[in-house]
């Protein structure tokens, strides 16, 4: 049987995790691809429909970094 | 119209291109909905790359970009900027990162790295599609500054930029101008008079004419940003006139209340009404310390003061509260000595002094007149032992820094001492002498050799009371042998700590202070005068520990920036804000109430939201309150997230 590769979104806020997120890549910080990135410019934009919406088209996981 | 996006794909040399396979990306992204053009180069961002971009945006009249490369913290503008040049609206070029949040940390996975890259890129292009070309927002700018602090940071700050033609306001906490430096005897190299220094600088401050003083004053309150900050500042007005004060001092007589000097730092008495401490100072005037006045401590209606005066110049106004709109903030609010008291191993004593009192004791317009006596019986010293990072350099106990002044200022201090008193013996007990600095070696060198100041490199383990002397037990780790002086009087260079209340400014101010205090500065090398505040600039102790020519040069670094901020006409703001359709807003106020930055307002008459664009940071919490979809983000809407949603749901594949 195949491994489970749960599928995550990502929200980054612009000031702290968007710039986390640049840092680990700067430093070469080895983290699995699943994640699926997208940028906000706070995580107080990220309405709670954006998560069910984003569950319902097929995301195992929602992350929300701010 | 149809979307003519183009689609750039930067190697980053190999940064990207070893793990993303660019050119499959772009062969799979060529014929995706909306796209026009799609490319690849080596470095986008090189010279060469921006031209073939420029040609794609000319030839294929592009609509939108996205730039498939690094961080956009790296080269949004970059691109954003070769865009407007080339008649494209910036607002419609995006950063697809493929660099930081894909390649680099997926360099082992060749073939998901360039899905995933493929998937980022795809979103992207979904959000530019219903991107909106955006006009800069044009923000009126304030061009007047307040400098909270008035010591020679704060001076010297408001001096630079008063020159350069804008006008200033100096709050000032005490009652008068010149801060620490005040208090000090000489400054150390030119050992120069420190009143004269302080003296010469607020007579520049108070005849400068762009330059608004308020003393016993503070900030209340602060809302707004860079450009137009709103001030509410708490004046104490004085209680003594001084246009009326003839300096009679019957109101001084008269006054019950009698507290410890701090200015004197508690070695002398004043009365609540008294002369503003420092003898040599110009500016010295009568003045009534609410802070030690009856009337406030015990909330007496004590009038001593007013009936014993015969000008009538003593009244009890309350506090002014003034509404003002500055441009610009620099903080200078300074330092002060960490209490005696936190050394446990030292006795309490009053003949154990901090440098500070110390300085007083040095002082012609001190508690002695200048002679050095010790408190406890007016007696001179013969013995004097001075401890040096009492506090500093202490990471279990007190503070791990290094306050950084006290090795030069015990070194003057106790050769002013030897030159007061000739037949005295000094020791001075370090762990390090740090005088890096200007001139600072050769000063230590030559005040050891002519003042033969005895130099013991060790930590003083006790103080202790042994009949009329101090025993003080201390090692010598050149000898390896242990001491013990008993000494007449021992002086404490205790650790710089920030002034009391610079936490609660900081917060008023809302920018940020270092574990002990500090205020924090932007970044350590490349923004030592700024906060990460925009607007808000630093200046002096209240950063970190440093010297009077430290001081001056970071304030004039916070008065140059503040100076090239000034001159411009008006500042520009990103457009990325809140809108609100008019036809669906029912006024609830949800968008309101949820508003971090008081830029949304409800109509009262017409019950439509407006947003104060120029208070908006686009944080879209307003957008997520709002029951109805009335309120969005400009360039970041629900219906741009729910396309990117869609896109990045999928599997990760190489399919358009």
């Amino acid at each position: 049987m195949e491994e489970f590769e749960p599928k995550i979104i990502g929200f980054f806020c612009n000031w702290c995790t968007a710039t986390a997120a640049d840092l680990a890549g700067t430093t070469r910080l080895q983290y699995p691809p699943n994640l699926r990135p997208i940028r906000v410019m706070c995580t107080g934009t990220v309405d709670p429909v954006y998560i069910l919406r984003s569950l319902l088209l097929g995301a195992d996981a929602v992350f929300v970094g701010g | 119209m149809k979307p003519r996006i183009g689609v750039f794909v930067c190697h980053c040399g190999l940064n990207i291109a070893a793990t993303v396979e660019v050119s499959e990306v772009v062969k799979a992204i060529e014929h995706y909905p909306g796209v026009a053009h799609a490319q690849d180069y080596i470095y986008m961002c090189s010279d060469p790359g921006q031209e073939l971009v420029r040609k794609a945006i000319r030839e294929k009249k592009l609509t939108g970009l996205v730039m498939s490369n690094c961080s956009p913290s790296l080269h949004e503008r970059t691109f954003r900027n070769l865009a407007a040049s080339e008649g494209l609206n910036p607002y419609l070029v995006e950063v697809a990162n493929i660099r930081e949040y894909c390649s680099w940390p997926h360099q082992g996975d060749k073939e998901t790295a360039t899905k995933k890259a493929l998937t980022i890129i795809k979103a992207t292009i979904e959000r530019v599609k219903r991107n909106q070309a955006l006009v800069p927002l044009i923000v009126p700018l304030q061009k007047r500054v307040l400098v909270l602090g008035g010591g020679v940071a704060g001076m010297q700050t408001a001096l630079d930029i008063a020159n350069g033609g804008y006008p200033v306001t100096i709050l000032e906490k005490e009652a008068y101008l010149g801060g620490r430096v005040r208090q000090l005897e000489r400054t150390f190299l030119t050992m120069e008079s420190a009143p004269d220094l302080a003296n010469e600088m607020i007579d520049r401050t108070l005849k400068q004419p762009n330059i608004e003083v308020l003393t016993t004053s503070r900030i209340e309150n602060l809302s707004g940003y860079v450009g137009n900050f709103e001030v509410q500042i708490r004046q104490q007005l004085p209680w003594v006139d001084p246009a009326r004060c003839n300096g009679c001092e019957a109101c001084v007589a008269a006054c019950p209340a009698e507290v410890p000097s701090t200015f004197d730092r508690g070695l002398t008495t004043r009365k609540a009404v008294d002369w503003t401490p420092g003898e040599r100072h110009g500016d010295r005037r009568i003045f009534l310390d609410h802070a030690a006045c009856l009337r406030v401590t015990r909330q007496e209606n004590c009038t001593a003061c007013r009936e014993a005066c015969a000008e009538g110049a003593i009244d009890y106004p309350e506090d002014r509260l003034i509404d003002r709109t500055y441009g610009a903030i620099v903080v200078a609010t300074g330092h002060d000595l960490y209490r005696k008291s936190a050394l446990t191993e030292y006795a309490e004593d009053p003949d154990v002094l901090d440098a500070l009192q110390f300085e007083r004791l040095l002082s012609e317009d001190g508690p002695t007149g200048g002679k050095v006596l010790r408190p406890s019986d007016g007696k001179e010293p013969k013995e004097v032992v001075f401890v040096q990072c009492a506090g500093s350099r202490d990471p279990d106990k007190h503070f791990p820094y290094c306050s950084k002044v006290c090795c030069m200022y015990t070194c003057k201090e106790a050769r002013r001492y030897r030159e007061k008193v000739p037949d005295g013996q000094a020791y001075i007990f370090y762990i390090d002498i740090r005088s890096t600095g200007k001139g600072y070696e050769e000063f230590v060198k030559e005040s050891v050799e002519k003042e033969r100041l005895l130099y013991l490199k060790g930590k003083v383990s006790k103080i202790a009371r042994k009949g009329d002397k101090l025993l003080v037990l201390g090692g010598d780790t050149i000898t390896g042998l242990q001491v013990e002086v008993e000494a007449d009087l021992v002086v404490l260079a205790m650790a710089t700590v920030p002034n009391p209340g610079a936490k609660e400014l900081a917060r008023l101010l809302n920018i940020n202070t270092d574990p002990y205090g500090f205020i924090q500065e932007a970044h350590p090398k490349l923004a030592p005068v700024e906060t990460l505040t925009a607007g808000i600039y630093l200046a002096g102790t209240s950063q970190a520990p440093k010297d009077i020519p430290h001081a001056i040069y970071q304030a004039g670094g916070a008065a140059s920036k503040i100076l090239s901020l000034f001159s411009r006409k008006e500042l520009v703001h990103e457009p990325l804000v809140a809108r609100v359709d008019q036809e669906i807003c029912a006024g609830c106020g949800y968008c309101r109430d949820n508003c971090a930055f008081q830029a949304v307002d409800v109509d009262p008459i017409r019950k439509k939201a407006m947003v104060n664009e120029a208070l908006c940071e686009g944080c879209g919490a307003c957008a997520t309150a709002c029951p109805s979809g009335a309120i969005q983000v400009k360039n970041l809407d629900s219906k741009q997230v729910f396309d990117m949603i869609s896109i990045v749901t999928q599997d990760y594949s190489m399919q358009p």
